[in-house]
């Protein structure tokens, strides 16, 4: 790529994390392509850290195991607060990709530490540890398949969404379930208690699987899924649809999976191929991904410096179809155009009041001169949102909107309406962040 | 055994319909037919660019030059409802108590000299719920309900009952693609869903269709503005979602901001005002329950003129009862007979009854046989029933043989979903059903509606 600008970083930026503030457009523009690109995939120089203030909502931190709706505030904090975007989109990933909903609170938030300390490592470590997560075995019923009545369905995901997507028949599943049976989950009075393997419960025959014949066990299965043919251009396919909305190439997909086999199935070697695709930043000035509303709140919070101070995030979250923690099924939230329609437009468009209510982007009384000009009201608004980056059309919308605000008060009057120009900063704030432009990245 | 962590479904949750066809190479991908079909309704309609006072006479004229026209709701019933405790064949009780010694249900509500009972759940509710409704005349129930061949993948059969075809290729939805022939391309609430996100059974090639949680909660509103400059932003927001750039991404933003829009302009006049709700229900639903809310707000819509001729709503219920079916399968059958005893009480109370048919359906049925963990897996030849004043009343078809099973001891079909899609089309929506359900006419037909 010839040249690195600030709408290289900011594209970059949206597709790797949750966009770009001014200030880092600018920085990252000056230091290149290739410093870019080290800092967003292997993180700061200083390491992962959370900056800023601690959420604190209704006068007490966070409960994420006991207070409904905290655990999806949780996760929005640290991807508000994250010096490292890339590791919190990419446990995004996994959560979609091994989604697993409505298990007890600790379950869930302990399987996103796992799916966070994997985010960007090897995948037969990730998916080995899935396999054995609690949460996951409870939901797709792995916890209590045994010798005697094997269950099929997590052979069936773990194949068919997982890891492959095609190339494995009906018999490579029932064998497959056989491989995985023994775990047993411990309850005492009611709670759950832990699952552990039961060596009684295991199937230790002969399995044949991918026409190889063996006396299988978890970690083979693991090694087979991995060693199938299929699996690199699935994962890999995925991947890049998660960060580019026009399918790869046949070929791009051979070149990606082969990166991902020399490294050894090692994910971040393939998501900075990716992120260093020159079909990322086509079309800088026409940006064609959806933002996922999680994605667009955090950051619409991020960069108006908007904390979690209060709780409307989780409830506006799951009015635009996307309830972290409960994902709609296993395979997943719809992706693209499926995250927009008539009502989660809304739900977007209800979010800019709550945030310009809750946060630095709030219209402070007599905090504006009405005499400024049209112009001057817009880019006092541009900048209490962050600077974001705005078409021409966008631009000319608004400040028309602004020259128009005033006419109905005599001019003799104008200089003294300060509400008028405070009702004016709300709206141009409020369609900057909420506009239809600002769904795409 | 009690649990405190509810035990999660083999490939199962609600929503998100064929998602899982997405990476099942090389297959249309969900993204894809999202493109091929609400995709591109966006692309169709958004280009066409109406200006909305235009869209809403369009859409007023329309609702008010066809203030009889019929309506089809649809309910389903997510995960795969289980026909043998459902619809208890009460005349084989020792067969059936044979087939599931861990499920069984004692006692079910007889329904008249059918030799068939309904779960005790399908007893609660308003006037004797689903079971009073069966025996007023204004259910008829069918049985064995699938296709040939059946996948017993939820999101393949799921996928097939939205779209009114058994392929894994992408399409719009049987009731978009019915819009798009006979809808009006200015009246989104033409195509109604309860519900965040739009149900695949709507998506439509051309036709604007919406997806709403709440009338009360449609408007566009800055908080802090009114009035006039209310109005300056709303026509500076029609000029922000004037359509621009390439791809479902944008298409699907720019579209779905002039639905939002449209939506609130056509629900305003119905807003609460005065303390006085124009679209309260007229009958108490059950209380805290997702289905009743979604069918009390649809029944009050379809009271108005606002053109709503299908919708599509989702059961709350947790029917996919691998496990503990006897729990689950009694709090999804309770709901849904709650709400549907409401819904109907509501519409004959608006006056509106003789105008809307219901089905309710689920994408597959379970295996006769019960499994050791008092539940059942996923099967072949399930329930649905059609309600209404106007539904044909009874048992409509064969109830499927409890002794002869298919090769995958599955029950054998006896009647085929798309033989009631065409039989709804054409005896109730009163259009040719060949135009959505390819090869209609081999089918056949049942009397469904009266």
């Amino acid at each position: 790529m010839a040249d690195w600008s600030e709408q290289h970083v900011r594209r970059l930026f949206w597709r790797a994390g949750f966009g770009a503030t001014a200030e880092e457009a600018g920085v990252w523009a000056q230091r290149g392509r290739r410093a870019t690109l080290d800092h967003v995939v292997d993180g700061p120089v200083e390491g992962r850290k959370l900056r800023g203030p601690a959420p604190r909502v209704d006068r007490r931190g966070l409960d994420p195991v006991n207070e409904w709706g905290d655990d999806v505030l949780w996760w929005l904090d640290q991807m508000l607060r994250t010096n490292y975007p890339l590791v919190e989109r990419m446990t995004l990933f996994w959560h979609d990709h091994f989604a697993t909903s409505d298990q007890d609170a600790p379950l869930m938030l302990r399987q996103n530490r796992m799916l966070r300390g994997h985010a960007l490592g090897s995948f037969p470590a990730l998916l080995r540890d899935v396999t054995h997560d609690p949460a996951m075995q409870l939901f797709l019923s792995l916890a209590d398949s045994s010798k005697g009545a094997p269950n099929e369905n997590y052979a069936r995901e773990l194949m068919e969404l997982f890891t492959l997507g095609s190339g494995y028949g009906e018999r490579d599943i029932r064998e497959t379930a056989r491989a995985l049976t023994g775990f047993r989950s411990n309850w005492k009075d009611g709670r759950f208690g832990g699952i552990a393997f039961d060596r009684e419960q295991h199937d230790g025959g002969v399995k044949r699987i991918f026409g190889r014949a063996g006396r299988f066990g978890v970690d083979d299965v693991i090694a087979l899924v991995c060693d199938h043919p299929r699996h690199a251009p699935f994962l890999v396919a995925k991947l890049w649809s998660y960060f580019i909305a026009e399918p790869p190439s046949r070929e791009t997909v051979r070149g990606l999976a082969a990166t991902y086999r020399r490294s050894g199935l090692s994910i971040k070697p393939v998501v900075r191929a990716i992120l260093e695709h020159p079909m990322l930043y086509r079309r800088l000035d026409a940006p064609d991904m959806v933002k996922w509303p999680v994605v667009y709140v955090a950051g619409a919070m991020r960069a108006s410096r908007t904390f979690v101070t209060a709780g409307y995030p989780t409830w506006l979250l799951a009015s635009m179809g996307q309830q972290l923690f409960h994902p709609p099924s296993v395979a997943g939230w719809d992706w693209g155009a499926a995250w927009l329609s008539s009502n989660s437009m809304k739900q977007r468009f209800t979010f800019g009041n709550h945030l310009i209510e809750n946060g630095p982007a709030k219209v402070e009384k007599g905090s504006v001169k009405v005499t400024i000009g049209a112009r001057g009201h817009y880019a006092l608004a541009h900048a209490a949102v962050g600077s974001p980056q705005v078409s021409t059309h966008t631009r000319e919308v608004l400040t028309h909107l602004a020259a128009g605000w005033f006419h109905d008060i005599p001019a003799s009057w104008r200089a003294k309406a300060g509400w008028r120009a405070e009702s004016l900063q709300r709206t141009l704030r409020h369609l900057l962040l909420t506009c239809p432009e600002s769904q795409l990245c | 055994m009690p649990r405190s962590v509810q035990k999660g479904c083999d490939d199962f949750r609600q929503t998100s319909g064929a998602a899982r066809a997405r990476w099942l190479a090389p297959r249309l991908t969900r993204r894809q037919l999202v493109a091929t079909g609400l995709g591109a309704s966006f692309a169709i309609w958004a280009d066409r660019a109406l200006p909305f006072s235009r869209v809403l006479e369009a859409a007023e004229a329309e609702a008010a030059a066809a203030p009889r026209a019929p309506v089809l709701v649809t309910v389903f019933l997510p995960g795969g409802c289980d026909l043998l405790d459902t619809l208890v064949p009460v005349g084989q009780y020792g067969r059936y108590a044979d087939l599931r010694p861990g499920t069984k249900v004692a006692d079910p509500p007889l329904l008249g000299t059918t030799g068939l009972a309904v779960h005790p759940s399908l007893a609660e509710g308003l006037n004797g719920g689903v079971k009073g409704l069966f025996d007023a005349g204004k259910i008829g129930f069918l049985p064995g309900i699938d296709y040939a061949n059946p996948d017993l993948s939820h999101f393949h059969s799921r996928h097939f009952w939205e779209t009114g075809l058994v392929t894994e290729r992408a399409a719009p939805g049987w009731l978009g693609r019915w819009l798009d022939h006979h809808g009006s391309s200015a009246n989104p609430l033409q195509g109604l869903t309860l519900d965040s996100t739009l149900s695949p059974l709507l998506a439509t090639a051309s036709a604007p269709v919406a997806a709403l949680d709440s009338p009360d909660d449609v408007a566009l509103d800055v908080w802090g503005v009114g009035g006039l400059q209310q109005r300056q932003t709303m026509a500076a927001w029609d000029r922000l979602a004037t359509p621009r750039g390439r791809g479902e991404g944008p298409q699907a933003a720019y579209a779905s901001a002039r639905l939002a829009k449209q939506v609130a302009d056509r629900l305003a006049p119905y807003a609460t005002k005065d303390g006085v709700d124009p679209l309260a229900p007229t009958v108490a639903y059950p209380q805290d329950d997702d289905l009743g809310r979604r069918l009390s707000r649809l029944a009050a819509l379809i009271a108005q003129p606002l053109g709503v001729r299908v919708a599509a709503i989702s059961a709350s219920g947790q029917f996919d009862t691998h496990d503990d079916q006897p729990a689950d399968l009694a709090s999804g059958l309770s709901s849904v007979s709650q709400s549907l005893a409401a819904f109907q009480a509501d519409l004959e109370a608006r006056g509106v009854a003789d105008r809307v048919v219901t089905l309710v359906w689920s994408e597959f049925g379970r295996r006769p046989q019960g499994n050791e963990s008092h539940g059942s897996d996923h099967g072949a030849g399930g329930v649905a029933w059609v309600q209404g004043t106007r539904a044909a009343p009874g048992i409509l078809t064969d109830y499927p043989s409890l002794t002869s099973f298919d090769r995958d001891d599955n029950f054998k079909v006896t009647v085929d979903f798309r033989k009631v899609y065409a039989s709804l089309i054409e005896g109730w929506l009163g259009t040719d059903a060949g135009e959505v359900i390819p090869h209609a006419g081999t089918y056949g037909r049942l009397a469904l509606t009266r």
